[in-house]
């Protein structure tokens, strides 16, 4: 999977470059917007993000542009403003996506991964890890090919470990990626708990592995390995 | 009151303490020269009596000669030289009525040792008469003239106060927060002038200062954002090192939920000033039963955490003209707030009509007055972990439509009452 990273800050670029790239993706980044004309002309990625606000241009031409040569790259805009405007502008040119700065890196990598899917490169749009397999768009899941029922807060909660294995989820992470911004209360945490053991033990019930870790204070981790 | 009232008031008050006093002292000058003048003449005749006396020693019928209110009695001995002069009654025989009489009294020896008493009276009837009309019709000229006086000062004054009366409509209608400058009319007045030019100047800076000052909290949430979302990343990377050991994990945790905090209420702060800048422009009728139900749902699970009890009763949905993205903010930052400062197995009632909604829920009494509920980072010390700023939006959003917003709280049921009813397209 090729994946373009547009955005002019340097530290920022770096460190969703690096998680990224564990991810087994190949990341390439561009700081200014001629670059990144330059990159999307000479290749074909399979994901471009985009942040709106470059020093030399505007992100949203590069959408257009990229538009017109590869109708099937999945694009995610990355932006300070949150700009209704700009979100309506950007998702009507053909863009997937909108992210706010700031954002958690688990959720632009399960945009990502949940934009690929939706894609249909390799035809099919399941999941499938050892015994799991998933069918997003119609939130059913099978283990050892028996289908196993989830409410819809477990089914978004396992997809998003499933986009994010090995990795430590922060609760913040996963309470904005399950509730959204407005939810700052913490009770949430409470709450991700209750899911958490939920969907543990229907997982266990029905014969799946014991995936979910927990990591003392910071958050849970899809462990695979 | 207003000035032109005012100023008639004190016109009338002045005219007529001037008047009163003025009339009493024209009516005592005028009275003192006819007395005057009468004294004289009493003395006049008092001296053609005593030389009549001296000269011959019968006495004249003076009845005749002035007129019948002379009386002189002749004593064998001597008198001392004596006279005064005074105001009394006298009877009068012909019209049989006591007259007001001027009346001089004189005692004295004649050249012939004999003492006499003259008395010589001047009726006043018709003098009193004559002082009152005059001063009578000098009052009723002086009344007509202050009349007039005041009369065309209060339409003299009226029309030289329109200027200022216009530039008080103006200030009355100014609104920072609009775009408008204060149009203030020209004015031949050099005082109003001055005026409307100081006024102009200073709301020109007061503008220009308050559109910096939303510039600088836009520009500076803005800037904030990128730094945060590096913070933000570069933890979320460290996290994911291998061999951190329990402090230290402990350690990045504390700094990532202060940054996930900062964020958020970097977040509010620019969607504060993102409504006072008016940047959600699009308004479309918006169904708030909906909207109530979709936010009731999104959190049923924390409803059901807290064991919350929901009691709804919507009898017509409000459906007010405004933003969807903020309506949807409105409705959930104040469901939210109703769930966080509940209590466990409490109780939240939402009602709705057409003219608005109103969320009453069981909850802890209130650390602080009522009255700042809705201002910038007030919140409870209960619950730390809010930024305090969903009511400061929620009020800002109910200004920015003009809806009214009541609260109250009795026995720890807090009451917040939104009317709709009033809402008005933002300019």
């Amino acid at each position: 999977m090729k994946i373009l990273l547009i955005e002019d800050e340097k530290e920022l670029s770096s460190a969703i470059q690096s998680y990224l790239t564990r991810g087994n993706y190949l990341c390439e980044t561009a700081l200014t917007y001629n670059s990144a004309l330059e990159k999307i002309h000479l290749y074909k990625y399979d994901c471009v993000i985009v942040d709106i606000t470059l020093p030399d241009g505007n992100g949203l031409d590069i959408i257009r542009e990229l538009k017109e040569e590869y109708i099937d790259t999945g694009i995610i805009i990355i932006s300070a403003k949150n700009s209704l405007d700009d979100k309506i502008i950007g998702l009507d040119i053909g863009a997937d996506d909108y992210l706010t700065k700031p954002f958690h890196l688990s959720e632009l990598n399960a945009r990502i991964k949940s934009i690929i899917r939706r894609r249909n490169f390799g035809g099919t749009n399941e999941i499938i890890l050892n015994e799991i397999r998933i069918v997003p768009e119609e939130m059913l899941l099978f283990i050892h090919e028996k289908e196993t029922t989830l409410t819809k807060k477990e089914f978004d909660l396992l997809i998003f470990f499933l986009s994010n294995k090995n990795r430590v989820l922060t609760k913040e992470s996963i309470a904005e990626h399950l509730w959204g911004e407005e939810m700052d209360m913490a009770d949430s945490y409470d709450f991700i708990y209750t899911h958490i053991k939920n969907l543990r033990k229907k997982m266990l019930e029905n014969g799946g592995h014991d995936y979910i870790q927990t990591i003392y204070g910071m958050g849970y981790k899809f462990l695979t390995t | 009151m207003n000035l032109l009232t005012r100023s008639s008031i004190n016109y009338i008050f002045f005219s007529v303490v001037a008047f009163v006093i003025g009339g009493i002292i024209f009516y005592h000058v005028i009275k003192n020269v006819y007395y005057r003048q009468i004294d004289e003449t009493l003395k006049t005749e008092k001296l053609l009596i005593e030389e009549q006396i001296d000269f011959s020693d019968s006495l004249p019928d003076f009845r005749q000669v002035f007129s019948h209110m002379i009386e002189v009695t002749v004593f064998n001995s001597p008198k001392k030289k004596f006279e005064f002069i005074k105001d009394t009654m006298i009877y009068d025989k012909t019209r049989d009525k006591l007259l007001p009489v001027r009346q001089l009294i004189c005692e004295n020896t004649s050249i012939q040792d004999q003492g006499y008493i003259i008395s010589i009276s001047k009726p006043l009837a018709e003098t009193t008469q004559m002082i009152t009309t005059i001063v009578g019709t000098l009052v009723l000229l002086f009344v007509f003239l202050t009349g007039l006086l005041i009369f065309v000062n209060y339409f003299i004054s009226k029309s030289i106060w329109v200027p200022f009366n216009k530039t008080l409509e103006n200030l009355r209608n100014f609104d920072i927060s609009s775009g408008t400058s204060l149009a203030l009319t020209e004015t031949r007045i050099s005082e109003f002038r001055q005026l409307n030019k100081t006024l102009d100047r200073m709301t020109k800076k007061m503008k220009r200062d308050y559109i910096n000052l939303k510039e600088f909290n836009e520009n500076a949430s803005h800037e904030i954002q990128t730094p945060l979302a590096i913070i933000k990343s570069k933890l979320e990377l460290l996290i994911q090192s291998e061999g951190l050991n329990e402090e230290q994990m402990g350690m990045i945790n504390s700094v990532y939920e202060a940054a996930t905090r900062m964020s958020r209420l970097n977040q509010g702060l620019l969607l504060i000033s993102k409504i006072d800048n008016n940047q959600f422009h699009h308004t479309e009728q918006v169904d708030l039963q909906k909207v109530m139900e979709k936010t009731l749902e999104h959190f049923e699970e924390i409803i059901n955490l807290k064991k919350i009890r929901i009691l709804h009763h919507f009898n017509a949905p409000a459906c007010p003209q405004m933003n969807p993205a903020l309506s949807e903010i409105l409705v959930s930052n104040l469901v939210s707030n109703s769930i966080r400062h509940n209590i466990e197995e409490g109780e939240i009632r939402i009602t709705m009509d057409s003219n608005g909604f109103e969320i009453t829920n069981t909850g802890h009494p209130l650390t602080f007055p009522p009255e700042e509920l809705f201002s910038r980072f007030r919140k409870s010390d209960r619950t730390t972990d809010s930024v305090g700023l969903g009511l400061a939006i929620v009020n800002k959003i109910v200004q920015l439509y003009q809806f009214d917003i009541h609260y109250e709280v009795k026995e720890n049921i807090h009451r917040i009452k939104v009317d709709t009813h009033a809402a008005k397209k933002p300019d």
